[in-house]
Parts: C-alpha cells; sequence; structure tokens
C-alpha cells in the first residue's frame, strides 16, 4: 500500500507538478523576453523588432522537456520493459549519502551512470571507414539534428497574454505546419543510412538500406494518414488544428455537447474520434518512422546490430537519443492532431477558458502546457508498452504492411472522410463514421471467437480453449 | 504480418484477420502486467512458488535475499567442532585420501604419551594442519562420507566465497572450524566414565589449533584486506581501431 501511495502521487501529483512548472515559467519567460527584458533593443540583443518569446519556447519546450523526457525515456524503457516482464529492472546504481542509497529512486541514478558511460567511453572508429571520416562523424548529426528541429512547430500550449504580449508555447508557427512535419522528418534517413554507408561494414550497412527503404516506405502512409485531419479543419497549422475552448474552433469544439451546473461536457471533435483509421495509420507508420519495435529491422539486434554497429561512445549516445527524442516529438504530434492538444475534452473546458483563461491567462496556459504534457508523457508509455508486446516484423512483412495494407487504407480513409466532410462540413457526419468505426474495433476485441471444437487445429494446442487447465478431477485432488 | 499466415489457416475469423483486435489482446496482457508489478510493492518470499502478493516479480535479489536450499545441500565445508570449541577430527587421513580432487591436505599431531595424565588420553591424535584447497574441491561429499567422527560435514548452506588471489581459497582450521558443536553418546570422552571431560594436560596445545595460533605454510599468508592482484600486461594491441 505505501508503494501504491508513492507511485500515485509520483503519477498523480509530482510529474504534472513539475512540467505544470516548466510551462508556467515558459510563459513568464516569454513574456519577459517579449516586454520588459532590458538587452531588448539594445545593441547587445538588436532583433530589429522582433520578438524574442520564442526564445524562452525553445529552452523550456526543447531543451527541458523534450531533452530531459527523451533522456528520462531511456531508463524508462529498461524500468518499463522490467515490469512487463516480470522483472525488477535497473535499481542498482546508488549515489549520495548513505541514507539515500538505502533508496533506488526508480532507478533513476542509472540516467547520470549511462549518461558518464557514453561520454567517457572510448570514440573508436573503423580503420576502413577513415576515408569516410566526415561522413563517419556527420551520420550522428544528421540522425539527431531533424529530429530535434521537428519539435519546433509543435505547441506546447495555448497563446495567452502575458504582460500585454501574445506569447505562445511554440518555438515557430510557420503556416506550412504539417507539411514542415512530413519535409523535415524524411531527412532523418540520410542520418542512418549514412551512418550504415560510412561505417564500411556489411552489417551496419544492411542496416542503413533497411532503415532507409523502411522509412521512404512509410512515409507515404505517415502523410496520407493525416490529410483526412488537414480536410476535416481545413488547415495543416497545429495550433488550428487544436484549436480554441472559447471560440469552439478545431478539435476543442464539441460535436454534441451538454451542459450542466454552469460546466459544459459532451464528445469533443477529437481527431481520435473524426479519424480512427487515420489514427491507426499514422500511429503505425509513426512507429515504423521511429525504427522501433516492431518495426525495428534496422537495428535488429538479434541479426545484424544496425546501421551504428560501429559507433562507440556519445555517437552511438546521440543515435539512441534522437529516437528516443523522435518517441517523444511523435507523441507531441499525436496529441496535437488526434488527442484534442491541450484540451481537457470531456468537460470544463469552456468553463475553464472563460474563468480562469480571462482571470489568471499565465495560470490557464500553464494548466493547458500541464495536460499536453501529460497526454505526450502517456502516449510515450504506452509506446514503450508497444515496443515490448509486439514481436518484430519480418522485412517482407513490413513491406506488404506499408505498400499493401497502410498505403490502400489511407487512400480509402482519404476518400470516405473527404466525401463525409462535403456531405456535413459541422463534422457530424465524420464523428458518426469514426465511432461506428471505434465500436466494431471494441467489439472484435471484447468478444470472442467462438470455439470450434473437435477439430485438428485445436487438438494440436493452437486454439483458444485453456490446454493448461487441470481436468475437473485432478483439480479438486489436488486442493 | 501475422495476418498473411493466419489467413492461410481456415479456422481464422475476422479478430485474427484484421490484426489489430489481438494486438490488442496482447496489449492488455502486458499492460496488466506493467499495472500490477508498479503499483504493488513486490513480495520478497525468497520460496517464489509461495508468493501470494499481487506484484507478479519473480526475481530474487540475490546478495540481500537468498533462496534456501534443501536439507541435503552440499555446500562449504566445516570442521565440526566438539563441546569446547575443538575439533573433532582425529587427522585419520580418511578425507584426505578419499578426496577424489585430492584438496584436503592433514598434517597430524600427537599427544604426549609419557605424562602424568595419560590414563585420561582419550584421543591420540589431531590436526596441526588441515587445509582444504576450496578451488579444487568437486563438491562431491565423498569426505563427509568417509569420517568416521563426523568432523568434517558440508552442511554450511553457503557457497565458497569469492576472493582476490588464489590462496585466499585455501582454507584452514580457524576459517574450517565453525558452526555449531556436535556430541555422539560413542564420543569415547563420554564413554569412558573416567574421562568424562577431556581435560588433559594437552588442552592448551590442543585449544590453540581453533585460535589460529598454530602457523600454516601457505603460499600466501591469508590477510585481513584482500590485496587486488594487478594484471601487469602491456597495452591491448590494437589493430584494427585508431584512436579518434
Amino acid at each position: 500500500m505505501n508503494r501504491t501511495l508513492k507511485i500515485l502521487f509520483v503519477a498523480i501529483l509530482l510529474v504534472p507538478g513539475v512540467l505544470f512548472a516548466i510551462s508556467w515559467a515558459q510563459y513568464r519567460l516569454g513574456g519577459w523576453f517579449a516586454g520588459s527584458c532590458p538587452f531588448f533593443g539594445t545593441p547587445l540583443c538588436d532583433t530589429g523588432g522582433t520578438s524574442l518569446a520564442w526564445v524562452s519556447a525553445l529552452l523550456f519546450h526543447m531543451l527541458v522537456f523534450v531533452m530531459v523526457l527523451a533522456t528520462l525515456l531511456t531508463v524508462a524503457e529498461r524500468k518499463w520493459s522490467a515490469f512487463t516482464q516480470d522483472r525488477i529492472g535497473p535499481e542498482r546504481a546508488r549515489v549520495g549519502p548513505a541514507w539515500m542509497r538505502k533508496y533506488s529512486f526508480g532507478g533513476l541514478p542509472h540516467v547520470a551512470a549511462d549518461a558518464l558511460k557514453m561520454i567517457f567511453k572510448e570514440n573508436t572508429r573503423p580503420k576502413a571507414a577513415d576515408k569516410d571520416r566526415i561522413l563517419f562523424w556527420l551520420a550522428p548529426v544528421l540522425a539527431f539534428a531533424p529530429v530535434f528541429a521537428l519539435a519546433a512547430v509543435i505547441p506546447f500550449g495555448p497563446t495567452v497574454p502575458v504582460n500585454g504580449h501574445a506569447i505562445s508555447a511554440q518555438v515557430a508557427n510557420p503556416n506550412f505546419g504539417l507539411l514542415y512535419i512530413f519535409a523535415i522528418a524524411s531527412l532523418a534517413v540520410y542520418g542512418t543510412s549514412l551512418a550504415g554507408w560510412a561505417s564500411n561494414s556489411k552489417f551496419a550497412l544492411l542496416g542503413g538500406v533497411r532503415a532507409a527503404s523502411q522509412m521512404i516506405s512509410y512515409e507515404v502512409a505517415l502523410g496520407l494518414s493525416l490529410v483526412g485531419m488537414m480536410v476535416a479543419f481545413s488547415t495543416v497549422q497545429l495550433p488550428v488544428l487544436i484549436g480554441a475552448a472559447a471560440a469552439g474552433t478545431g478539435q476543442a469544439q464539441y460535436l454534441w455537447q451538454g451542459s450542466m451546473l454552469g460546466l459544459d461536457f459532451g464528445i469533443p471533435a477529437w481527431g481520435i474520434f473524426l479519424q480512427p483509421l487515420g489514427f491507426l495509420l499514422f500511429f503505425t507508420a509513426a512507429f515504423a518512422e521511429t525504427k522501433r519495435a516492431p518495426f525495428d529491422v534496422p537495428e535488429g539486434e538479434s541479426e545484424i546490430i544496425g546501421y551504428f554497429l560501429e559507433y562507440s561512445g556519445m555517437k552511438f549516445g546521440t543515435f539512441m537519443i534522437s529516437e528516443f527524442i523522435e518517441v517523444v516529438v511523435l507523441s507531441a504530434l499525436i496529441t496535437a492532431i488526434f488527442l484534442g492538444g491541450w484540451h481537457l475534452g470531456f468537460a470544463g473546458d469552456v468553463a475553464l477558458a472563460q474563468g480562469l483563461g480571462r482571470s489568471h491567462p499565465v495560470l490557464y496556459g500553464a494548466f493547458c502546457g500541464a495536460v499536453f504534457a501529460m497526454k505526450v508523457v502517456l502516449l510515450c508509455w504506452f509506446q514503450l508498452i508497444v515496443r515490448w508486446t509486439f514481436p518484430r516484423f519480418r522485412y517482407d512483412q513490413i513491406m506488404t504492411l506499408g505498400w499493401k495494407v497502410l498505403l490502400p487504407l489511407g487512400l480509402f480513409n482519404l476518400f470516405a472522410s473527404a466525401a463525409l466532410v462535403l456531405l456535413d462540413p459541422t463534422l457530424h457526419w465524420l464523428a458518426l463514421a469514426g465511432l461506428l468505426e471505434i465500436s466494431v474495433l471494441a467489439g472484435l476485441t471484447l468478444t470472442r471467437k467462438a470455439p470450434t471444437s473437435g477439430s485438428g487445429h485445436e487438438a494440436a494446442g493452437h486454439g483458444p480453449s485453456d490446454v493448461h487447465a487441470l481436468p475437473a478431477a485432478a483439480a479438486s485432488a489436488h486442493h | 504480418m501475422a495476418y498473411y499466415q493466419a489467413t492461410k489457416d481456415p479456422t481464422t475469423d475476422i479478430r485474427e484477420r484484421t490484426y489489430v483486435p489481438e494486438l490488442l489482446h496482447g496489449l492488455a496482457v502486458t499492460i496488466r502486467h506493467f499495472m500490477r508489478n508498479l503499483f504493488f510493492p513486490r513480495d520478497t518470499n525468497t520460496d517464489v512458488l509461495h508468493r501470494t502478493g499481487t506484484s507478479q516479480i519473480t526475481t530474487v535479489s540475490y546478495p540481500e535475499e537468498k533462496v534456501t536450499y534443501p536439507p541435503g545441500y552440499r555446500g562449504l565445508h566445516r570442521l565440526v567442532p566438539r563441546e569446547d570449541g575443538k575439533p573433532r577430527c582425529v587427522a585419520c587421513y580418511m578425507c584426505a585420501t578419499i578426496c577424489p580432487a585430492q584438496c584436503i591436505h592433514i598434517e597430524a599431531g600427537e599427544y604426549e604419551t609419557t605424562d602424568a595424565s595419560a590414563d585420561s588420553r582419550v584421543i591420540e591424535k589431531f590436526p596441526t594442519r588441515f587445509v582444504i584447497d576450496e578451488l579444487r574441491c568437486i563438491v562431491c561429499g565423498l569426505c563427509v562420507d568417509a569420517c568416521p567422527k563426523d568432523a568434517i560435514r558440508m552442511d554450511t548452506g553457503r557457497h565458497t566465497p569469492s576472493e582476490y588471489s588464489r590462496s585466499g581459497f585455501v582454507w584452514d582450521i580457524p576459517r574450517l572450524l565453525e558452526g555449531p558443536a556436535v556430541s555422539h553418546p560413542s564420543d569415547p570422552w563420554l564413554k569412558r566414565p573416567n574421562s568424562e571431560r577431556p581435560a588433559h594436560v594437552h588442552l592448551e596445545k590442543h585449544a590453540r589449533i581453533g585460535e589460529g595460533l598454530v602457523p600454516l605454510k601457505l603460499p600466501r599468508p591469508p590477510t585481513a584486506h584482500p590485496v587486488r592482484t594487478e594484471v601487469t600486461s602491456g597495452p591491448v594491441p590494437v589493430t584494427k581501431f585508431l584512436r579518434d
């Protein structure tokens, strides 16, 4: 019970509290940069009149939130995989005075241990890769930079007025929003294939080629699965896609709405309700983009070590951390596109935006930022659970899934969604179709296949019947 | 992808062909395990089969928690003491003779016979050195079976602990003599009325054996603080890799 309380405290109070503080500090610093920063306009910091508020978003959301979360995910992957497999996981790294060494802190000191190991390990380079020295060095950078740059267009919170300046939680808000995501995400393949090529190792080259072919195949499905959402909201900008609760736009609008005691509730126009198929396709394609299980043939540690085979020390660490950053960024993307961004969704959004949003806009923004970040953390957790549940696809299965399943389904989803949006621009028909898809999937999942008794299939022990159950007589004798 | 195999199977239905419901079932299994192990404390009963906790973690954290061995488990040797703290061993060489690994070395000493209290001399011999090389021991237990005096046992329930040098694995009387004292009704000092307690004149010399006063001729005397042996070879030759 003690442990249960501790975990609940961390999950309900500590983590949301920290995320709230990060978001709050970002708005405050952004307001300071935009308004009363004494260096602003001086030769020290002459921006020609443009606001410097994006620097605060860069600091707090890209460097603090995304980077720290990705770093923590390295140890979370080990700890959480241990829990799914009934193991203890990392807990042996103990730091500090004697009273602190009695606690494992959930394996957190392993983050520091891993980082130190990565940084201080010898940096080796294959002799045969010498002539490609520059490419060999460039590959980790090219793998890391695009993935990290993806986080620039993700809105981690609403735009709120701070000291009279509109401060957003987004580094940049280009009007080509999602297209930037597609363009930059494709660049990451250069890093992996370059790593495979420049290592001058056949296994690394295999990994690089696998990564390149896989990412090219899934790029199509990735883009196609989002077109439905673009059609539904007629925008490619992520903040517009998320919408504003007070104005009732974007995913913040209610499809079916009620109200009780001044509190609004209803079914929101979240992407997952409008486009469940698109969500499934995007999630699958995004997994292939992260090159993690079940799509980890580029790594394939049991067959080829992967495109980073010849890298050691922090160069390998760069590949690893970019993988986790990709997990975080894709979680943030899914949150923004399909899970209503920073909105609570089912109840209280409008009341919150009109109450707290008017009286204390910074607190409202920080609250929304915490909600967004919590959704991101939960999705990261879900991605890690998926990684430790599904077995790796074979290479031909990956190609079959990408070209013969995801691509046709994506096209079908696009045309069906476009037709439904054309029929009913208020999105109700689209939502009905989406809810129908969800209920069909839920029905298939929650019902069991009818037992086919007596067939040779079950006699071979592959059927759903419990072959391990004791016969009744043996069971009674057992007790 | 599993649907490829599944569609060849005539007994599959839509759940397996669409693949996603089965994936969700799998996810439910792992999430259930995750939640049970995350939210509930680990059952630390080292008898894993008798654990009743909600958490399903089966690990036994070895140095802190140890699985109890079955009663017949052959562990580290010990020299069985008598009630007065001296070893029961009479230096008969039975164990050293039968040992297939030849890891037991005994040197016998004899009590004086010209003594006034020779009548009470119930034991003639005692080991001045009793050394077992635990690295050579194959833990067969033949020494225990061979001993006529129940003087050597393997009932400590422990392994040979790690050492920093090979000489540390050579166990002598001060390290071997431990555990609860054992006496049998057939012990001579219990059988003879005039020798109820073995309080003969050689008591002092005899007692020294168990107190570590007998010098042992070891390759290197065991030190209180084990010395880590330095491996002094040259730099590891790196042929294929260059330093950056």
